[in-house]
């Protein structure tokens, strides 16, 4: 059981990586909008955008 | 041109259309049907793009495109650039924009994608539950006014905010809260692997060192939970009890405290009971909670800055004789202000010329307007209703009241309806009343059995904590709200909801509500050689350009006279102004003969069925009559058939002549009606139904509304009125469909069925849990599951109010020809 004394304190080194890596995804932005990423994949076009600046150049 | 489908619904926006649909859009190789011209021009831009994906994929209501091209030029002068905008060491600007009308993540995608094309726009990336949109451009290849006048065409209203370096506000809670979620979440679950080897070792047997070493790895892990993520529970504790108002976290804060407290010094004595699991769990089950519940208040999505809504986009600055649009931080003390009728006060001011009425309700709540002359003061974010004004600034910026008012705006959000605040005052009592329990059951247990003291007291805490009661009203109200919001109706008052289950009568305003506002004209009849017919039409068109009022928009298709000074609206009645020197009045008949001299010839303005006369007169006596049409909304009559069938009595209160109203009234199935009410008389009817003892909705549109809405139970401005209507009402009712309202009377009702189920729960769940805990038969880490649990259920009941479908609004985000029906 002695290794309880090395996997343990381990552990909880790994805790804190966890919570230090969560937290850096927190500051980075990534949990601020969690709706539209996930259907931006479903939405985008592959298509090369066309080139449309003579109808909307006139636009008010 | 002939539209290919029935279509009933604006392919754009889901509006009921007008009757005869005039506008079609090709999308996809068909034709469509729109509502109006702005959701016409949305849709051409959007299929111009190649972006018409946008409708397979939109989930909510897009709200009708706003025709009305604004003025964003201002926002190219490099001051407004300066506030706006940071530059970047590349020469790129960049800025954020809280954008009205997003709502749903296709949203994001086609504003994204359309304002991707422009070119010079380097970097969008929109927020679709925050409604944000942050932009990065290159100011030498696109102006700032394209870009957001491009976000305009596509019919949401972009509103830059002002620059600063962090987050937002809502954005700060919410990464606060799940970094301490996070910190509760995986100290949980270390903890609880501990605490299930050290029940098993009381079991089998442990050696007394490695129980030890469990224990000390316990206590380091349970200490940050405890002193960063349980925080926000000692610091509102401590608020509440300088307050001298026990709030439902200072048991919270007890409990974790002293178990955390008990359990280290058992710790580090070497023997005793620790309560490691109880003290995390119960954190983080809370927090849980609580995260949850800010999440649903979080997407009322009604968290515009309040400086920038209430300040005007620009003002009208006086240099000599020379006027300049500038924005509002541009203005110095001292500066010559012009404000137009309909404008909003860019600063604190004293009238140097002119007078006129002012709505100054954001700041004093007292909605009628008020009078204003030479060397009054005026207050900043107040609406010019009626004269044209020059002021002289007095303060601006930090100094100005504007401060102020963003704090009054933001406790109007955060009011809360009655049944929260008596809910709070019960649990306030009944944490007197637990703290009271709890020290009884310590002293009896002490002299019982001294040794189960501290669990039991801890049992009592933890099990009676009535975050289940505190929670049970906000969560409800804040997902019905997220609910309505979703269906096209915004809810600015917490109150007006539980009001608007109790509703027994609905007051109507008839233009520009149970119509549709776009009132056309149908025939001038000149009545005096005077004037020719063109002339009153200038005339008209001319003073009728500075009312609010629906019925002036029959004459925005002609061109106004010139010279138009000393204008005054008598709202309800009419408008008084000077064309080139001659005064003129337009308006009711009454208030226009009013302004003639006495015994002049009264011309009958012959009214008939759907129409209404406008008359226009000058000293000598009537000019010329016009007859306005103005078409009846398409689901008028079927929202209130259902209005009835739920129990409440419609009414319509109209300052229309008698016979308008009461054709209207007949071919909305016999309603009850008031024909050629005032504003005046539209109050005193309110009033005296509220003295019988009912409750009165008031729906309306206009400016003659704003003291009854004020006046009313629950106030409801549909989206399309002025400026004035939207500050007041209680309800918005978006998308321009009535429907709505039945929608928001059956949420209401389901949201207090919700919020009694869910107080009933807690008081329940309280009843039969305290004896078990003060007669120790749970445990703390029981009580503990027992609490979380409780409050959880409450949380998830509320979040059941998201999602009903409205039954009574459309489904608009299917293509419009799967919605019709046979």
């Amino acid at each position: 059981m002695n290794i309880i004394y090395l996997l343990i304190p381990l552990g909880l080194v790994l805790l804190a990586l966890s919570v230090w890596a969560f937290f850096w995804a927190v500051r980075s932005g990534q949990f601020d909008d969690l709706d539209s990423p996930g259907t931006q994949i479903l939405l985008d076009d592959d298509r090369a955008p066309p080139v449309v600046h003579s109808a909307e150049s006139r636009d008010a | 041109m002939e539209c290919a489908t029935a279509e009933t619904l604006c392919f754009h926006c889901g509006s009921p259309l007008p009757h005869e649909a005039a506008l079609a859009v090709q999308v996809g190789g068909r034709l469509h049907a729109v509502c109006c011209g702005g959701c016409a021009a949305a849709t051409n831009l959007i299929v111009a793009q190649h972006l018409e994906r946008f409708y397979d994929f939109r989930s909510a209501p897009t709200r009708p495109a706003d025709a009305a091209a604004r003025n964003w030029c201002i926002f190219d002068r490099e001051t407004a650039l300066r506030r706006y905008t940071h530059q970047r060491p590349d020469g790129e600007r960049e800025l954020s924009l809280q954008i009205e009308g997003l709502s749903c993540s296709a949203c994001a995608w086609l504003i994204e994608n359309s304002l991707g094309q422009e070119p010079g726009v380097t970097h969008v990336l929109v927020n679709a539950s925050a409604a944000r949109a942050e932009l990065r451009f290159d100011p030498q290849r696109v102006a700032l006014s394209r870009v957001l006048g491009k976000i305009q065409a596509l019919g949401y209203v972009p509103l830059p905010l002002a620059f600063s370096a962090g987050a937002s506000a809502g954005a700060t809670e919410r990464r606060a809260a799940l970094k301490r979620l996070a910190v509760a979440g995986f100290g949980m679950m270390q903890v609880m692997t501990f605490s299930v080897s050290l029940y098993a070792g009381v079991m089998q047997g442990m050696a007394p060192e490695l129980k030890q070493f469990l224990r000390f790895v316990s206590l380091i892990v349970a200490t940050p939970v405890v002193l960063y993520a349980a925080q926000p529970f000692f610091v509102s504790a401590w608020h509440s009890l300088r307050a001298r108002s026990p709030g439902m976290d200072v048991p919270v804060a007890l409990s974790i405290g002293a178990a955390y407290v008990w359990s280290v010094t058992s710790t580090l004595r070497g023997h005793g009971a620790v309560y490691y699991d109880s003290v995390v769990m119960f954190t983080f089950f809370l927090l849980l909670g609580r995260f949850v519940e800010m999440s649903l208040r979080h997407r009322q999505g009604m968290q515009h800055d309040a400086i920038a809504r209430l300040l005007p986009e620009s003002a009208l600055r006086l240099e000599g004789a020379r006027a300049e649009r500038v924005t509002p931080d541009e203005l110095h003390s001292g500066d010559r202000v012009r404000v137009l009728p309909g404008e909003r006060v860019p600063a604190d001011g004293r009238i140097e010329t002119g007078s006129s009425e002012l709505d100054e309700s954001l700041l004093t709540g007292e909605s009628a307007p008020r009078l204003r002359n030479r060397g009054d003061a005026l207050i900043a974010g107040s609406l010019n209703l009626s004269g044209v004004v020059e002021m002289s600034v007095t303060r601006i910026g930090q100094d100005s009241t504007l401060a102020e008012v963003s704090r009054l705006l933001e406790r109007a959000h955060a009011s809360r309806p009655e049944v929260a605040d008596l809910a709070d005052r019960v649990a306030a009592w009944f944490v007197g009343g637990v703290l009271f329990l709890a020290a009884g059951v310590a002293v009896y247990w002490w002299q019982v059995d001294p040794a189960r003291a501290f669990p039991t007291v801890l049992a009592v805490l933890v099990v009676t904590c009535p975050c289940a009661l505190s929670l049970a009203t906000p969560a409800a109200l804040a997902a019905a709200t997220t609910a309505l919001a979703r269906a096209g109706l915004l809810v600015t008052r917490g109150r007006a909801l539980e009001r608007l289950a109790g509703a027994d009568r609905i007051l109507f305003d008839k233009t520009g509500t149970l119509t549709r506002g776009e009132p056309r004209l149908a025939e001038t009849r000149v009545l005096s050689t005077r004037l020719s017919a063109n002339r009153c039409l200038e005339v008209a068109a001319a003073l009728e350009s500075c009312s609010g009022h629906p019925l002036a928009r029959a004459f925005t298709s002609f061109v106004p006279a010139s010279g138009v000074s000393d204008v005054r609206t008598a709202p309800g009645r009419g408008v008084e102004g000077m064309v080139d020197g001659v005064r003129y009045r337009i308006g009711r008949a009454e208030y226009v003969l009013e302004g003639c001299a006495a015994g002049s010839p009264l011309a009958p303005a012959a009214t008939e069925q759907g129409h209404t006369s406008i008359v226009l007169g000058d000293r000598i006596g009537i000019l010329a009559a016009f007859r306005v049409t103005d078409l009846l909304r398409s689901d008028a009559r079927e929202t209130l058939k259902q209005i009835q069938s739920l129990g409440i009595t419609p009414q319509i209160v109209s300052g229309d002549h008698r016979g308008a109203v009461a054709a209207a009234a007949r071919q909305l199935g016999d309603i009850f009606a008031d024909a050629g009410m005032t504003a005046s008389a539209k109050l005193s009817l309110v009033q005296s139904l509220q003295s019988q003892g009912q409750r009165v909705v008031m729906v309306g549109d206009g400016v003659n509304d704003a003291p009854v809405l004020a006046a009313a139970d629950v106030s409801v401005a549909i989206a399309s009125g002025t400026d004035l209507a939207k500050v007041n009402a209680d309800v918005i009712l978006l998308g321009q469909r009535l429907s709505g309202l039945v929608y928001g009377v059956e949420s209401s009702r389901r949201m207090l069925r919700i919020i009694r189920q869910n107080l009933a729960w807690a008081v329940l769940y309280n009843v039969t849990a305290v004896p078990l805990a003060a007669s120790g038969w749970i445990e703390p880490w029981m009580a503990a599951l027992g609490m979380s649990a409780s409050s959880l259920l409450v949380v998830l009941n509320a979040a059941r109010l998201l999602k009903v479908c409205p039954r009574s609004a459309a489904p608009e985000h299917q293509p419009v020809e799967r919605a019709i029906h046979a």
